[in-house]
């Protein structure tokens, strides 16, 4: 039990058990969630969020970095025009299905299908291939993707009030982690305490997300390498106390059940353009623009086809398809609280489908488990 | 026995297809009192449309309303200027003609640059108040409800010392609409405010039906959203209905007479299908 658990740690399991909680609240006492979800919102979603998306920096960073494992840029080449592929075609069927049913007033959600859930792809990746290179290509293919998605959502388009002299708080909280960086100091405590508030209340007032508030210091961490497809944190020098991923490994199981909680629950009844929009773009466009994208570099002879064969691409572009938390956490920056942010909601939920139909063509396609010869 | 029984279904029939309201009303149509209509979900350029506003047409020539509340949808389909002229000028031009001025909620099917539109009257602006007679009149954006248009709606009702508040926009916080129904997010943030600063009625669409509700917290509110588009026997009557009606399309009338709201609720063919008087509650 200990042993499944720690394994399954890297994926926050949690998350969609504090899902599964809000939506039978939602729908069984409506008012009493809608109210709790409020009252969680701010210190979730933007405070709570904002050491997730630090964590998944610091795994990328790590996994980049000069001592990383990160394979050579042509095999890089795939996955990254991939997720721009994908989002390109995300964003376009989502503004093409809205044009259609002519609610403008849901126009601005593009960005929402723009989110891919990289744990939940790395752990469907990890259950349907074997060889880690595939897995890989999902890894860094999700977070190409969630970066696009975050520089696009960063400004708040409800923002309270915008004041550019705030930026000078997140430059300062740069320059104050630079200065740390460069005295040798080791240990993530110091950038997080001082820094960290600095950028926080920099992005807060700046109208910027207050969750991208530790990305900006995240390079300066202390980090120890790992392999990309490696979201352990329970091995060699990520143990440390000084290290992000081991510090904040449990309180971010924490933040994912809450998160979950305060975002995913949404009135079955709610179903409404929004979310046919949401579902539409991520299950049907991320996978074509990736497959069109793939086809253009195959044709232009950038993108290797030995590493990642076509059946295998159609897979990853299925798995890529899944946006949830990602897509719960975007909607909440393009939506305000009602019915548009719920419906947007709905669709980002039922891309878990999206799962479904990776397994049933990896099957039809005998790709990673269901291939007939052993496949390593 | 069976008389009883026949008696008994006949009227279960009719509450139930909204042919018998609840209070047969009155409009006492007296000079100088705030007369209005609301319609909801009507952009759809279609006959349905025509009719309704025909029926306007005929009601003002003895019930001389002058303004129309707009509770959202007041466009489908595409918005170039000549749609504005099918699905809004062209029905509504005898009105219009009138001097009868119109006061638009943006739906979810309505540009957002609709709040531009000078026959709209919204000034540029997606949410606004205004004051006729001693009743203010807060339009909110459904759509949108963030936190800046919250502070703005706080602050707009505290400040309004009318005697009448009346709310209207696009999402219903109390429906029974088998195909949307309450918008139960949006009430957690608008009731709390509605109850404490007092606003006394709440008109919204976005159902396709019409519904009056039982009064909630003291409030009363109406689902006013067939008066183009129609779901027809979308309604799931619940304990909280007091008068509904799925079968055709539908537009109100609205009087208030000192601390009473007089309202009337016209088919498509000029059936009055809900009607009744509304006291207005102690401002808290």
């Amino acid at each position: 039990m200990r042993r499944a658990w720690r394994k399954a740690l890297p994926y926050y399991p949690l998350l969609p058990l504090g899902a599964v909680v809000a939506m039978v609240w939602a729908n069984t006492a409506s008012e009493s969630y809608f109210r709790a979800a409020h009252a969680l919102a701010f210190p979730v979603n933007d405070i709570g969020v904002a050491f997730g998306l630090a964590s998944l920096a610091q795994e990328v960073l790590e996994a980049t970095g000069p001592d990383g494992s990160m394979p050579s840029w042509r095999s890089v080449l795939l996955p990254v025009i991939g997720a721009v592929g994908g989002t390109i075609g995300a964003a376009a069927t989502y503004s093409t299905y809205i044009r259609f049913t002519d609610e403008q007033i849901l126009a601005q959600g593009w960005r929402i299908a723009c989110g891919v859930d990289v744990f939940f792809c790395v752990a469907l990746a990890r259950l349907i291939f074997r060889r880690r290179s595939a897995v890989s290509v999902v890894v860094l293919m999700a977070v190409v993707s969630d970066i696009i998605a975050l520089v696009i959502v960063s400004r708040r388009p409800f923002a309270v009030t915008a004041d550019p002299a705030a930026a000078g708080l997140i430059v300062l909280a740069v320059a104050v982690s630079s200065v740390f960086y460069r005295s040798g100091i080791h240990s993530m405590w110091p950038y997080l305490l001082t820094a960290g508030p600095m950028a926080w209340a920099g992005c807060y007032w700046s109208g910027l997300h207050p969750a991208l508030a530790l990305l900006p210091i995240v390079p300066f961490f202390p980090r120890a390498p790992r392999p990309l497809d490696d979201l352990r944190v329970d091995r060699h020098e990520h143990t440390r106390f000084a290290h992000f991923e081991a510090v904040f490994a449990y309180p971010l199981q924490a933040v994912a059940f809450l998160f979950g909680l305060a975002n995913a629950g949404v009135l079955l009844r709610g179903a409404d353009t929004g979310t046919w929009a949401v579902l539409t773009a991520s299950l049907v466009g991320r996978p074509v623009g990736i497959l069109v994208t793939g086809l253009i570099g195959e044709a232009l002879g950038v993108v290797p086809t030995r590493f990642i064969r076509w059946p295998d691409l159609i897979v990853i572009a299925l798995i890529a398809s899944v946006g949830l938390g990602f897509a719960l956490f975007l909607s909440t920056t393009v939506f305000p609280d009602g019915p548009l942010l719920a419906e947007t909601k709905l669709g980002a939920i039922a891309t878990l489908g999206g799962a479904a139909v990776a397994f049933g063509a990896a099957r039809i396609l005998r790709v990673g488990r269901f291939a007939r010869t052993a496949d390593v | 026995m069976r008389r009883l029984a026949l008696v008994v279904v006949a009227g279960a029939a009719l509450v139930r297809f909204g042919l018998v309201a609840q209070e047969r009303s009155f409009l006492p149509n007296r000079a100088g009192s705030l007369k209005f209509a609301a319609i909801g979900d009507n952009g759809t350029g279609d006959q349905p449309q025509y009719d309704v506003a025909g029926q306007m047409d005929q009601w003002h020539g003895r019930f001389a309303f002058d303004m129309v509340i707009m509770l959202g949808d007041n466009l489908y389909g595409s918005q170039r200027p000549t749609d504005f002229v099918q699905k809004f000028e062209r029905p509504c031009k005898p009105l219009l003609d009138a001097g009868v001025k119109f006061y638009s909620s943006l739906g979810t099917h309505d540009k957002a640059s609709n709040d531009t539109y000078q026959l709209f009257n919204m000034n540029g602006e997606r949410y606004y108040s205004y004051v006729r007679n001693d009743v203010r009149f807060v339009v909110l954006d459904s759509n949108y409800l963030d936190p800046k248009q919250l502070a703005w709606l706080e602050g707009t009702l505290r400040d309004g010392k009318e005697r009448w508040k009346i709310a209207y926009f696009y999402h219903p916080l109390y429906s029974d609409g088998g195909r949307h129904g309450s918008e139960v997010e949006l009430r957690v943030k608008l009731e709390p405010l509605f109850v404490k600063y007092g606003v006394n009625v709440v008109y919204s669409g976005h159902d396709h039906i019409y519904e009056r509700l039982v009064p909630q917290k003291g409030i009363t509110y109406f689902v006013a959203g067939a008066s183009g588009e129609l779901r027809r026997g979308d309604l799931r009557p619940s304990s909280a209905m007091a008068a509904g009606f799925d079968q055709d399309r539908s537009f109100m009338l609205n009087e208030i007479v000192d601390d009473d709201l007089f309202f009337r609720v016209i088919s498509r063919t000029g059936a009055t299908v809900d009607g009744g008087v509304i006291h207005r509650q102690e401002t808290p």
